[in-house]
């Protein structure tokens, strides 16, 4: 799989998502995460889960690059078959998120993966880099 | 009163096998549905299509539609590739990993 078929099906609350590993509330809870936070920060949240390529941190950040204003963009993109997940903020949110509070995020968000809790993690992580990032 | 044989057999085996029925086709059509459990468990194999999940989808750019955009910077930067072909961001991107 290519960053490019990703790129082709960005989906939400559909086609795909119907079919993954949330429940209809979960995906409800997810959208309207990504929408608050958004709308509060300014900026661009994402969320990518499924399969990366190796080198993982590599391909995290080509897809981060294909987030439009990629400088002002936030994905977070996990691979629960390599038990993996990766934080880039782009260029512009890096002055209001630090890597640090990254990191401490990434850290939540794996301890909730761990227990099996895919989408408490996602909000989690969600949750903290928009506290983090402030208001816009 | 009396009953006949055939209401005898009527109430004392016709009614437990009907409930008896009715309790097992219940539990078998509850299991059908927990069989294909779509949750992720931590060491279970994960089969499911990446999602990307966007508040708006449309900010994702796709090769075609890319240079139409009324809000692109208007000097656009040259895409810079390594040798692998893999694109360098013109700026330094943060974050972190993990694993579990």
């Amino acid at each position: 799989m290519t960053a490019g078929e990703v790129g082709q099906t960005p989906a939400k609350l559909g086609g795909d998502a119907a079919e993954g590993p949330f429940t209809t509330r979960q995906l409800l809870r997810l959208d309207e995460a990504l929408r608050i936070a958004d709308q509060q920060t300014g900026l661009t949240f994402s969320v990518y889960i499924g399969e990366l390529e190796v080198p993982t941190r590599d391909f995290a950040e080509k897809l981060h690059g294909q987030i439009e204003q990629s400088d002002r963009a936030v994905l977070i993109a996990v691979s629960p078959n390599q038990r993996r997940l990766e934080i880039i903020t782009g260029n512009e949110v890096r002055k209001r998120v630090s890597d640090r509070d990254a990191k401490l995020a990434g850290l939540s968000m794996a301890a909730a993966f761990a227990g099996g809790d895919l989408a408490g993690g996602v909000l989690a992580g969600i949750d903290q880099l928009a506290t983090h990032a402030g208001r816009s | 009163m009396r009953l006949s044989i055939s209401s005898t057999v009527l109430v004392y085996a016709g009614i437990p096998v009907a409930v008896i029925a009715l309790v097992a086709s219940l539990v078998t059509a509850g299991s059908d549905r927990t069989r294909r459990a779509r949750r992720y468990r931590p060491g279970r194999p994960y089969d499911f299509q990446p999602i990307w999940f966007l508040a708006s989808p449309e900010r994702v750019s796709r090769p075609a539609l890319e240079g139409h955009h009324a809000d692109a910077p208007a000097l656009e930067a040259p895409v810079l590739e390594d040798s692998s072909g893999a694109r360098v961001l013109p700026g330094p991107v943060g974050g972190a990993s993990d694993s579990w």
